[in-house]
């Protein structure tokens, strides 16, 4: 698992507070028919606000939010930010959106005041997950966020719960 | 730094001294719950993994209190995969159709949920826990993880307290005190953030028994409250002992403990409240929408399930008719009160009322499965929230109100005031006996 990459360094993709999971994440239809096939989530992330969002964002490409980001305990839009590679830095969510989105093994900060006022879509970004580093390198600024809790890691490096679970069960099984 | 009750009692599961919030701990719980709504999915998800056993068969209870009577063939198709589903995993406890009622309402009358317990729940109305002084974690879908595992992740949430200042007049139900709360945090006249936090109440709650706690407990989750903590008092411990199927041990906070916010809340002014289509935080006083006509009404929930309630609802409506244009749903909590009512004779009274009775569970409160509304009707009802849609049309008008409120509402087809109509001493006896 040495290989996971815990460091993401890519542009950054501003968004302000309070957007909701449905529609201001990924169109609410796909929450509704329980849509959790990334391929068919992808082309639609972000679809409502910025249409084409998927074929100009880049692997390591990191989406800086504002307060109460995700409202609601629905993965769909962080099942494709994970697939796009995405990172995902919060001044805040609700813990709902926050447990969510480890579940679906995506690389995630939250309670990080103010990250918003020190960076704008576009700029240079490069943030360690493990340890809360966040760095504009286009503005020479850096900050330290509260990290990943270190044994939601191993959810995170796993892909998600079921990447998890699956481990595991082959452990149980090794070991009788 | 001394620590909250739930604080101690994730401590206990998680085999630690102490925890803090922010600590993310793996308890190992009483029990876990899981509901006949997310059987299935959890079946499938662990079959595709090839987990054919869970970690502790003996602590799984399984309930049936989403959909009990199969209002359709995919009802009827689920509960048969869950029946099959509980004899492959071993799972004794298994509450199906007619056998337990409301998960959130009969472990409490039965003494399988006591105070100081730290169970997981697939549900977020885990909340009720809290009313007789225990801890229920919701962890939804992740419940795959605790069948398997036998625990799960858990962040020690933050606290809050809430100080309850003044006695509730009569007429007045501690449903009215949650709709009155919830409003002003919505309203920002509280500056109270409930989110992932768990409240305890403290203060005048010597007033509150076990139903009036369960009660409490509802309108903080609607505004996502993870967890609800009273203190039980002596009338509660005296109730939960009399019910143990085990022996327990309460937990208290220290004097010393940590709350993110410590604030009050008078009630001894407070009026029956309605909350308006929308959401429980949007209550009014019901003097200011009393009169409006309503055609369905409901009578039960996770918020107003309890035995009390029921009696509470049988004090107005004994000797009574509800209104011609009216159909009013009592769902029972458990299927101990249902045979308790055939005994008192609270049945009677719903009967000659004119009520219809429904077996014990959610009722209409989950997504419709039966009794729900239609479009443009108005409805008034005891359910956990009244979000659109919450139980039939999406432009139906759902108000809530206390389970009085209802069954006043449901006498005079109209938005009523409890307080207008006498009330039977007699039956509310009935739940002083109950404890």
């Amino acid at each position: 698992m040495s290989e996971f990459d815990w460091i993401l360094k890519g542009r950054c993709y501003k968004l302000g507070h309070d957007v909701p999971h449905g529609g201001g994440v990924i169109p609410n239809r796909y929450i509704v028919a329980r849509q959790f096939d990334p391929a068919e989530l992808v082309p639609h992330l972000f679809e409502e606000t910025d249409p084409g969002f998927h074929d100009r964002c880049r692997a390591g490409d990191i989406i800086v939010t504002g307060r109460n980001f995700g409202m609601g305990p629905k993965m769909n839009g962080y099942i494709a930010m994970r697939a796009l590679g995405l990172g995902l830095v919060c001044e805040s969510m609700p813990f709902l959106a926050y447990r969510a989105a480890i579940g679906e093994g995506l690389r995630v900060l939250t309670d990080c005041p103010a990250v918003g006022e020190i960076c704008e879509s576009g700029d240079e970004l490069e943030v360690d997950f493990r340890n809360g580093f966040f760095i504009n390198r286009t503005r020479g600024i850096s900050r330290e966020y509260p990290p990943m809790p270190e044994t939601l890691m191993e959810i995170v490096e796993l892909g998600g719960n079921a990447g998890w679970l699956k481990r595991w069960w082959r452990q149980q099984q090794k070991t009788g | 730094m001394g620590m909250t009750a739930v604080e101690k009692m994730l401590a206990r599961a998680s085999g630690k001294p102490a925890v803090k919030p922010g600590d993310v701990v793996y308890p190992v719980p009483d029990f876990i719950m899981i509901h006949d709504g997310v059987v299935m999915g959890a079946k499938r998800e662990l079959d595709a993994l090839g987990i054919d056993r869970l970690a502790a068969p003996d602590k799984v209870v399984m309930v049936t209190d989403h959909d009990v009577i199969y209002g359709s063939a995919r009802a009827a198709e689920r509960g048969d995969f869950n029946r099959k589903a509980a004899r492959q995993w071993g799972v004794e406890h298994f509450f199906d159709v007619g056998r337990g009622g409301h998960g959130h309402i009969f472990p409490m009358e039965t003494g399988m949920l006591l105070p100081g317990m730290f169970y997981f729940d697939n549900d977020r109305h885990a909340t009720n826990a809290g009313a007789i002084g225990a801890f229920g974690f919701r962890v939804g879908a992740e419940i795959s993880r605790v069948l398997a595992t036998g625990t799960n992740w858990v962040m020690v949430p933050k606290s809050v307290r809430l100080r309850v200042r003044g006695a509730l007049r009569p007429g007045v139900h501690a449903r009215d005190v949650g709709f009155h709360l919830a409003t002003l945090i919505g309203n920002e006249s509280l500056t109270l953030d409930l989110d992932y936090r768990v409240l305890e109440f403290a203060g005048d709650i010597g007033q509150f028994e076990l139903a009036a706690r369960t009660a409490l407990c509802s309108s903080p989750t609607e505004m996502r409250a993870y967890g609800v903590f009273f203190p039980p008092s002596e009338s509660v411990l005296t109730l939960a002992r009399k019910r143990a199927q085990r022996p327990f041990t309460a937990i208290y906070p220290d004097v010393d403990a940590n709350y993110e916010a410590d604030l009050e809340l008078n009630v001894g002014m407070l009026e029956p409240q309605i909350a308006l289509p929308g959401g429980v935080q949007k209550a009014v006083d019901i003097s200011k929408v009393a009169g409006t006509p309503v055609s369905h009404a409901f009578i039960g929930s996770c918020g107003s399930g309890m035995y009390e309630d029921l009696v509470t609802a049988a004090s107005i409506l004994g000797g009574r008719r509800i209104d011609p244009g009216m159909r009013l749903f009592i769902a029972p909590g458990s299927e101990r009160s249902t045979r308790r009512m055939i005994d008192d004779g609270i049945m009677r009274i719903f009967i000659e009322a004119g009520a219809v009775m429904l077996p014990a569970g959610c009722g209409p409160c989950n997504d419709a499965v039966v009794g729900p509304v239609h479009s443009g009707e108005a409805s008034i009802s005891t359910a956990a929230n009244n979000n659109a849609g919450r139980f039939g049309a999406p432009d139906a008008k759902l108000f809530l109100g206390s389970p009085a409120t209802v069954a006043a509402s449901a006498v005079a087809g109209r938005i009523a005031d409890p307080r207008g109509v006498s009330a039977s001493e007699a039956v509310l006896r009935l739940a002083q006996e109950a404890a």
